[in-house]
């Protein structure tokens, strides 16, 4: 019980608290502070290195990245140190950006292992990696399916995608992108969208974007065109210096 | 574990009790004692007179695996036992061969020295699984000799080991022929010691050693593989290892011989942890650090 805390907003699925993170004995995350609510769609743009993926893996629980101080509530719940298969449970749920892989288990074998759904949904359609090797000697594109295909098996509350789109071309990141919009968004779960180049965004629509620069989100706006226009044009650069730099959140 | 139906086995032996042989045209299947008395050619094979163990001569082809099924059941026995298998010339064939402890804590003692003969361009398929309990002593010693074009795939498995295991084996391999030998085992508070020895002596002659070995829970595996080449031939040894814990230890010994121009003999070996990246994954799809750690260990060893 000393999990729930009475001080969050309880109308918040995700609340991250002045989180600060350490990997590798580096400082990664310098006191990251957002909320994500019941059914929303939200977006995380960054350059390279400025810690969206610790993020993702810090949310999911991932122990190799420590946290020096902050908070992370899910559902009211304080999951700051929760293992990371108590938070599958609790439905967080991440697809990687670059899945291990893993010998001597098939896929098909692997969503029987771990399987929350009943089914998977048929709009998959015909799926040759199921039979293939988890993450092994698959292509790209492939990989990105296959953890699509394993965030649906859980029947997640909250879905990380962290640059699912990366690596894809036209025609896959349509088929991701709908896969996606139909599977997750349509059925009301919680997503947060990581990524570079932004094209998936026209499909999925996220209803509020986040800049992390350097360990720090230093711009929270509801239009991702407006957001995403701007880093294209002038950079993230730009980003820090723009009238919206004085929207972020504060706490 | 006992093979599923006795009577689908050729040979059931529990304790030192022969309790089935199954007889079929074109293959002989007897104790080892009753074959040396009966076929004297078979003393310069046994070598010493046996006392028991199976003696399996295969002479027209089965289109079936040939199943064994040695087992400890009472209370501190100790087997010793001679296996012959020869398998004529030209014939495919199948063995699956269990050696097991019905019970856990039988303080038992397992001892076999096993010869298997591939005549002129014979084919095995030999899967060798063991099952112990964690107080046996098991000491296998099995020699395989194939002649001009005979082909041998041999697996040993052993997912539950005794407290000892002395596991050797040794391959002669004549012109044209190869072996593929794959030895998986998760050594679990257990002392295992292997020993491969592959004779490369005929001309064109090819072998692989590929060792899977998964140490946990206090335990040690020393493994001594060696290749020679006497002739032109190809040979490879591939040592992976895993350890589980910071109590148990892996040890390889690769010992490659060339004793001709022409031969090649290579090598890779590894030996580390299980993977922080790949255990995270796992428990990021719900499964528990033991899950993720079993289904790795599973997946390394099924490679």
């Amino acid at each position: 019980m000393d999990n729930y805390v009475k001080n969050v907003d309880k109308t918040m699925l995700l609340q991250i608290k002045n989180l600060k993170v350490k990997a590798n004995s580096k400082q990664i995350l310098k006191g990251i502070n957002f909320r994500i609510k019941n059914k929303e769609i939200v977006v995380l743009l960054g350059p390279n290195g400025s810690g969206k993926t610790v993020l993702a893996q810090t949310i999911s629980g991932n122990p190799h990245y420590k946290i020096e101080s902050g908070e992370i509530y899910f559902n009211n719940k304080k999951i700051t140190k929760m293992p990371p298969e108590k938070r599958v449970k609790l439905g967080i749920v991440l697809a990687w950006q670059n899945p291990p892989a893993i010998k001597g288990i098939s896929l098909e074998n692997f969503l029987k292992k771990i399987k929350k759904a009943k089914e998977l949904p048929s709009s998959l359609g015909n799926l040759n990696i199921l039979s293939k090797e988890l993450n092994t000697n698959i292509s790209g594109g492939e990989k990105k399916l296959s953890e699509l295909i394993q965030v649906l098996a859980l029947n997640p509350k909250f879905v990380i995608f962290d640059e699912i789109d990366s690596g894809l071309d036209l025609r896959n990141l349509k088929k991701v992108a709908e896969i996606i919009k139909k599977e997750i968004i349509d059925r009301k779960m919680a997503v947060l969208i990581i990524t570079h180049n932004g094209q998936i965004l026209n499909y999925l629509k996220p209803t509020k974007t986040l800049v992390l620069v350097d360990g720090q989100i230093i711009c929270e706006h509801q239009n991702y065109k407006i957001v995403l226009n701007t880093i294209k044009k002038y950079g993230y650069e730009k980003c820090k210096k723009c009238p919206f730099f004085a929207n972020r959140p504060s706490s | 574990m006992a093979m599923k139906n006795a009577k689908n086995v050729h040979f059931l032996q529990i304790d030192h009790q022969v309790k089935n042989i199954f007889s079929l045209e074109g293959v002989v299947v007897m104790p080892s004692p009753i074959a040396y008395k009966k076929y004297p050619w078979t003393k310069r094979l046994f070598l010493n007179e046996p006392k028991e163990g199976y003696f399996i001569w295969v002479k027209k082809q089965v289109d079936f695996p040939l199943r064994t099924c040695i087992s400890l059941a009472s209370f501190k026995t100790s087997q010793n036992l001679s296996n012959l298998m020869i398998i004529e010339k030209n014939l495919k064939i199948k063995a699956e061969v269990l050696c097991n402890a019905l019970k856990n804590n039988l303080y038992g003692i397992h001892q076999a020295k096993g010869k298997l003969i591939l005549k002129e361009g014979a084919s095995l398929e030999y899967n060798h699984f063991h099952f112990w309990g964690e107080n046996d002593l098991v000491n296998p010693d099995y020699e395989f000799y194939l002649e001009k074009g005979a082909k041998l795939f041999y697996h040993y498995k052993n997912f539950q080991p005794p407290k000892n295991l002395n596991f050797k084996t040794s391959l002669e391999l004549e012109k044209d022929s190869q072996v593929d030998l794959k030895v998986d085992i998760l050594a679990n508070k257990s002392l295992v010691n292997l020993e491969e020895n592959l004779i490369l002596k005929g001309e064109n002659s090819k072998g692989i050693i590929r060792l899977r070995l998964v140490s946990k829970n206090k335990s040690e595996i020393k493994s001594l593989a060696k290749i020679t080449a006497l002739n032109k031939a190809t040979g490879h040894l591939d040592c992976q290892g895993r350890l589980v814990d910071n109590y148990s230890k892996i040890s390889l010994i690769p010992n490659l011989v060339c004793l001709n121009k022409n031969a090649q003999l290579t090598h890779e070996a590894s030996i580390g942890k299980i993977s922080e990246e790949e255990l995270i994954y796992l428990r990021s799809r719900g499964l528990t650090e033991k899950e993720a750690i079993d289904l790795i260990i599973n997946g390394f060893l099924e490679k």
